[in-house]
């Protein structure tokens, strides 16, 4: 069973002037940490809303926990970070934690043991009795964190965790989600920053204009191609030529060249054609691309879309 | 549990804007009045002389007709002032409630939308009928303890004042739900609350119209709008002691409560925020 399952999944608003969200297809496995990436107003929270039942699609379905998104009551086991989430300013941090935990259907005891343990997580116990209309950004979104996780959710949909927060604090989140995975939970992650997701993701689906543009895991993001960097003795044989025979595209740096291959099969054939020319290899370096490149590229071929 | 926390949390809501605590100020201070201002001497353990705000009132008959005329004029009050500022205290928290990042909480809990929009508004009414009840029970108590006449009606004429208020609540909630602006659905509710004396006595006006289609149009607003003007009237009645002799106005006002409701909860529930 897959936590998380759409079939085309459409929000369109205006009569379709504005496509929030375009026949989404995605499908998230249990345990694992999803990582939902793209910049600000390519649809993930419009995804995430939907999920919820937040938002009404205009097309399409979707399953959460195995229900369809129409059945509120499998919100029990469902947390949710929404983001820019606004808590009732009057409350205090552990008034706030009873308030939604009763209406998670939490019993009044298991609030009283739950909501020490959750400020304790989120570095909040110091405060839990100022009112809310004090706090940062930052504290109100580990706040909000905290609330995600009063239900003891299986899934847990966080929309920009990490908004406002501190990087030492951003690292904390991290760490513990990766926590909240060992317990078998299911995270599903929003974020317009690469940095943020890249490190925890177990698959990541990159989104654009409503759009899922690249789906997959994290590794398989980076060999979609293979690229090789080649230092060769420079001979009397054009390069460029035996490539092309074996259907190969170069690039020509100062001191080397870049060569797309499909596969390492595809790799050795250059290689015996080199040697059978008698050219001396120098070196042979995959080329490593940083998620980011790879970001960058697939929004950037989105940008047809 | 579930439902209760939307309507406690509603409840603390009311409660944070102060609107409420002022408004159990002036009650309290107003039973204090009473309780200096009524004064009764017992003698013999008969009751010789009462005076009221320093005026001596001689016999039981002229007593019964000021404490029913005290309770009256209060009802008056709670129904015209106490609805108007209940109206302003609450106008906000539908509003509150359909906003970004708030709702979005509520949702994603295991309720129904039908559940949060009425839990939301249950808690609204309840904090007026509290309000309301506080002054009525307390000041009621206290003129019945010192001059031993006990006038239930009074408290009937709560019961009325409370439904008044949610049948034009519920206006109020089906205007926010709608426009989501709630200055907007207050001015709006304000405006169906001065329009019922003037719909009441629409055929003053019926010499005047052009055709009698016009007429037929003010009676079907008078139907189908709530009825404040005659509510008032029942609310004054029941405090006096007065008998009624219809209660439709009470009756077709809280058919178009339920109406209200039912349109307001089929639009929360269609919409996506
Ligand atoms: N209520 C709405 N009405 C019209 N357009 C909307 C509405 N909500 C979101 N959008 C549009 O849908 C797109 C996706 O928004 P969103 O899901 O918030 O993106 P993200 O979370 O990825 O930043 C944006 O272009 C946004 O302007
Ligand atoms: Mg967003």
């Amino acid at each position: 069973m897959y936590t998380v399952e759409t079939f085309d999944l459409t929000k369109h608003y205006s009569g379709g002037k504005v496509k929030a969200l375009t026949n989404c297809n995605i499908r998230v496995e249990e345990g694992r940490i999803f990582g939902l990436l793209g910049p600000n107003g390519a649809g993930k929270t419009t995804l995430v809303k939907t999920l919820l039942g937040i938002i009404h699609p205009t097309g399409g379905s979707a399953k959460v926990l195995g229900q369809p998104i129409t059945d509120y009551h499998i919100h029990n086991k469902i947390g949710y970070l929404a983001e820019n989430h606004r808590f009732p300013e009057f409350l205090n941090a552990r008034q706030i934690l009873l308030y939604y935990g009763k209406m998670s259907g939490l019993s009044k005891e298991t609030l009283s043991r739950k909501i020490p343990e959750l400020l304790e997580l989120v570095n909040l116990s110091d405060w839990a009795d100022v009112k809310t209309h004090k706090y940062s950004k930052g504290m109100a979104q580990r706040l909000g964190l905290a609330h995600a996780l009063i239900n003891d959710p299986d899934l847990i949909f966080l929309d920009e965790p990490t908004d406002g927060i501190d990087p030492v604090g951003r690292k904390e989140i991290r760490d513990l989600l990766l926590k909240l995975r060992t317990e078998g939970k299911t995270i599903f992650l929003n974020s317009h920053q690469l940095s943020e997701v890249e490190r925890i993701s177990d698959e990541i689906a990159i989104l654009k204009n409503g759009n899922v543009l690249q789906i997959g895991r994290v590794d398989d993001f980076i060999s979609v191609k293979s690229q090789y960097q080649l230092q060769i003795q420079n001979g009397t044989l054009s390069f460029s030529e035996l490539c092309a025979g074996l259907n190969i595209p170069v690039l020509q740096a100062e001191d080397h060249y870049t060569v797309t291959v499909e596969d390492e099969r595809h790799l050795n054939r250059l290689i015996d054609k080199l040697r059978a020319e008698k050219v001396l290899i120098k070196s042979i370096v995959p080329r490593k691309i940083t998620l980011e490149d790879y970001f960058i590229d697939v929004i950037e071929e989105g940008e047809a879309l | 549990m579930k439902f209760l926390s939307i309507v406690q949390l509603t409840f603390r809501e009311s409660l944070a804007k102060k609107t409420f605590i002022a408004f159990m100020g002036i009650s309290t201070f107003i039973c204090l009045l009473f309780i200096f201002a009524l004064n009764v001497d017992i003698v013999d353990g008969m009751q010789s002389g009462l005076s009221i705000f320093g005026k001596e009132v001689s016999n039981q008959i002229d007593l019964t007709k000021i404490i029913y005329g005290i309770e009256g004029g209060l009802s008056v009050l709670l129904y015209t002032a106490g609805i108007f500022l209940s109206l302003f205290a609450t106008s906000n928290l539908i509003p509150t409630l359909l906003k970004p990042g708030f709702v979005d909480l509520f949702i994603s809990k295991p309720v129904s939308r039908f559940q949060i929009l009425s839990g939301r508004f249950l808690g609204s009414i309840l904090i007026v009928a509290l309000n309301i009840f506080y002054l009525v029970i307390f000041s009621g108590l206290i003129l019945s303890i010192k001059t031993g006449i006990w006038n239930f009606g009074f408290l009937w004429a709560a019961v009325i004042i409370v439904l008044s208020f949610l049948v034009l609540f519920s206006l109020m909630t089906f205007l926010s739900v709608i426009s989501k602006n709630g200055p907007l659905s207050l001015m709006v509710t304000y405006l169906i609350l001065f329009f019922s004396p003037l719909l009441l006595a629409r055929d003053k006006i019926y010499a005047l119209l052009s055709s009698k289609y016009f007429g037929y149009f003010f009676d079907g607003l008078y139907y189908a709008l709530p009825k404040t003007a005659e509510m008032g009237a029942i609310t004054q009645f029941l405090a006096r002691g007065v008998p009624i002799d219809s209660w439709m106005p009470l009756w077709s006002s809280l058919l178009f409560a339920v109406v209200m409701l039912g349109l307001s909860g089929y639009i929360f529930q269609r919409k996506s925020f």
